[in-house]
């Protein structure tokens, strides 16, 4: 997957840059409008990732202007702003999604291949890791062939794993990635908690292995280790 | 009532008491001036008679209907003028008595002394009141006339200016960037007042813009050190080799900024409430708002095994701003489930003036007004940030809503009223 971030807060680039170069991504930054611009014109980008509060221009016009010349181009905003107009905008200009900072990385992992799979494959993607097989496109989970049924969060907790193989996520980062901002409840903990248990039951009792390790006092791993 | 109807109203008063005294002085003068000229006229007459008398013109020639004289032979004395008042029958109406000026002296003509006794018509101080007051009332009725027309030409003409510029403040938005537009006026108090309130009214714009740069950047500003922060700790979590005690560490960090950040974004939010940036008013449906949400957190309140009960009247209609509605009714079903023991319940009613939450709970442990401040917490332990009444107070405060905090019989009960 090959991804353009134009964002202009250099340690933030670093820190996106850094947490991808684990996996088959290819990134590259922008640290302006400009370059943005000159970047977009002549190479092709899988994803773009858009500040869209750039100190030389608005990110919305890069938007606009990346739509007219490579319209199957996914793009994630990223903003500072919590405005619902940004987000409504952004989103009809174009943009497959929207972030608000501060995110964390596997977050933004997650979300980057949603737009990937939907961009690149239509949706058509199915998700492999060890015995599990997931089809992306009407949410079908297969462990050693069986199917296996899900509930929606549980669901989009194993695509999150899927997704942040073999990274520590902590409890926090997996609320938030369910719950969103209602992920700040005393107990939400214990919801992931739940919700793990129950992942990790479905999962063993059609014989699949127990991918989802957890780590003392910090969250879980999903890894075939 | 307006000012030129109360000074106008004033003036005549004042007008009033100016015309009474007026009038006082008028009648004590004429009639001082008409008993004078009266008493001139007489001591004239007199004297007119003794130089005739004088000339030898016999006495029975003299004596005529006012005046009398008496041959007082040669031993009498001179006397002073001797002025009175006195009444006399009228001369042509009978049984009619008329005032008459009297006056009677002594005097030396020749080598004899004669006493005169002269009367003239004295003008009745009842025709002088009469006259006086006519003259006044005529005058206080026209100059009240004229006031009233010409104060109704003020305020057309005079008062324009003013007129304009409280119209112009009527319409002044603080949100709007156009400056306020005050008419030209030649009247020195007017052109004062609209520099002054075009000077206030930009300074009021001035601060509102800086507010909600502060408060726009402070919270965007903030976000992206914390999202720099926040990266840095995923990576370091990315590491190998950490130790149980480092990893604790991290997360404790991972929660505080996100608490900061959501608590700069909680700020901001109320920041915007107050200087009305959702000011859409049109009607929203109210009810399928209040289901949307309790849709959306029907999932955690399941986990935390609470029963959700509601009874929602279709199609109510609310005039609010939509974003700040959904705000608002989600803070409230949060505060529910937040504030809910586990195996708890909720209970939603909404009619068309009011919406009710109730749950179980722990009873708050401070008076449940003092909840709707900022940064008020019932039990200091949870993790919540104390924002979530205060932005639901700010959000009814701006929609004209009441919000009410009740605990009673272990369940609190927060009403929204939309009358």
């Amino acid at each position: 997957m090959k991804v353009l971030i134009i964002e202009d807060e250099k340690e933030l680039v670093e820190n996106i840059k850094a947490y991808f170069s684990r996996g088959d991504m290819v990134c590259e930054a922008a640290l302006d409008f400009a370059e943005a611009q000159e970047k977009l014109l002549s190479f092709d980008y899988d994803v773009v990732l858009l500040d869209i509060m750039l100190p030389d221009g608005n990110g919305l016009n890069l938007l606009r202007l990346l739509k007219q010349i490579r319209p199957e181009t996914g793009v994630l905003i990223i903003s500072a702003k919590n405005a619902l107009d940004d987000k409504v905008e952004g989103l009809e200009l174009g943009a497959d999604d929207y972030l608000t900072k501060p995110f964390h990385l596997p977050e933004l992992n997650a979300r980057l291949n949603a737009i990937y799979r939907r961009r690149k494959f239509q949706g058509h993607k199915i998700l492999e890791f060890g015995d599990i097989r997931v089809n992306t496109d009407n949410h079908e989970v297969f462990v050693k062939d069986m199917p296996v049924i899900l509930t929606i969060k549980e669901y989009e907790l194993l695509l999150f794993f899927i997704t942040n193989k073999n990274r520590a996520l902590t409890k926090q980062i997996i609320a938030e990635h369910l719950w969103g901002d209602d992920a700040d409840f005393l107990d939400s903990f214990d919801f992931v908690y739940q919700h793990i248990k129950n992942l990790r039951k479905k999962i063993t009792a059609a014989d699949g292995a127990d991918y989802i390790k957890t780590i003392y006092g910090l969250g879980y791993k999903f890894s075939e280790e | 009532m307006n000012l030129i109807t109360k000074t106008t109203l004033l003036y005549l008063l004042v007008a009033l008491l100016v015309f009474g005294f007026g009038g006082v002085v008028t009648y004590v003068l004429v009639e001082n001036e008409v008993r004078k000229e009266t008493d001139f006229a007489l001591r004239d007459n007199l004297n007119q008679v003794s130089e005739e008398l004088a000339e030898g013109i016999p006495l029975s020639v003299l004596k005529r209907g006012k005046v009398d004289i008496s041959d007082l032979g040669e031993m009498a004395r001179d006397t002073f003028f001797i002025y009175s008042d006195t009444l006399a029958p009228h001369p042509y109406l009978e049984g009619v008595m008329e005032p008459y000026r009297k006056l009677t002296a002594v005097r030396k003509v020749g080598a004899r002394y004669y006493g005169f006794s002269i009367t003239d018509v004295f003008i009745e101080t009842d025709d002088i009141y009469d006259v006086v007051v006519e003259i006044m009332s005529r005058l206080f009725l026209i100059l009240g006339v004229a006031m009233l027309f010409f104060s109704f030409l003020i305020t057309r003409l005079l008062f324009r200016p003013f007129q304009q510029t409280l119209q112009q403040i009527r319409s002044f938005r603080l949100k709007e960037a156009e400056p306020l537009q005050l008419p030209d006026t030649t009247t020195k108090e007017f052109r004062q007042l609209n520099t002054f309130l075009t000077q206030m009214a930009a300074k009021a714009r001035r601060d509102y813009l800086a507010v909600k740069e502060f408060s726009e950047n402070a919270s965007h500003e903030m976000q992206t050190p914390l999202a720099v922060a926040q990266g840095k700790l995923d990576l370091l979590l990315e590491t190998q080799g950490l130790s149980d005690e480092q990893l604790t560490l991290v997360q404790a960090i991972q929660q505080s900024i996100g608490k900061l950040s959501k608590l700069g974004k909680a700020l901001q939010l109320l920041t915007k409430i107050d200087n009305q940036e959702f000011s859409s008013q049109a009607p929203v449906n109210f009810s399928r708002i209040t289901e949307a949400s309790l849709e959306h957190f029907s999932e955690l309140a399941t986990l935390k095994d609470l029963q959700m009960s509601s009874r929602i009247e279709p199609n109510v209609q609310i005039s609010v701003d939509p974003v700040l509605a959904d705000i608002l009714v989600g803070n409230l079903l949060k505060n529910a489930i937040r504030h809910n023991g586990q195996g708890g319940w909720i209970a939603v009613e909404l009619t068309s003036e009011k919406l009710v939450v109730r749950n179980s709970g722990k009873p708050p442990r401070v008076p449940t007004e003092q909840l709707f401040g900022r940064f008020q917490k019932s039990h200091a332990t949870d993790g919540s940030l104390g924002l979530g009444l205060a932005i639901v107070k700010k959000i009814a405060d701006a929609s004209q809503f009441t919000v009410d905090y009740q605990f009673s019989e272990g369940a609190h009960q927060l009403t929204v009223g939309f009358a």
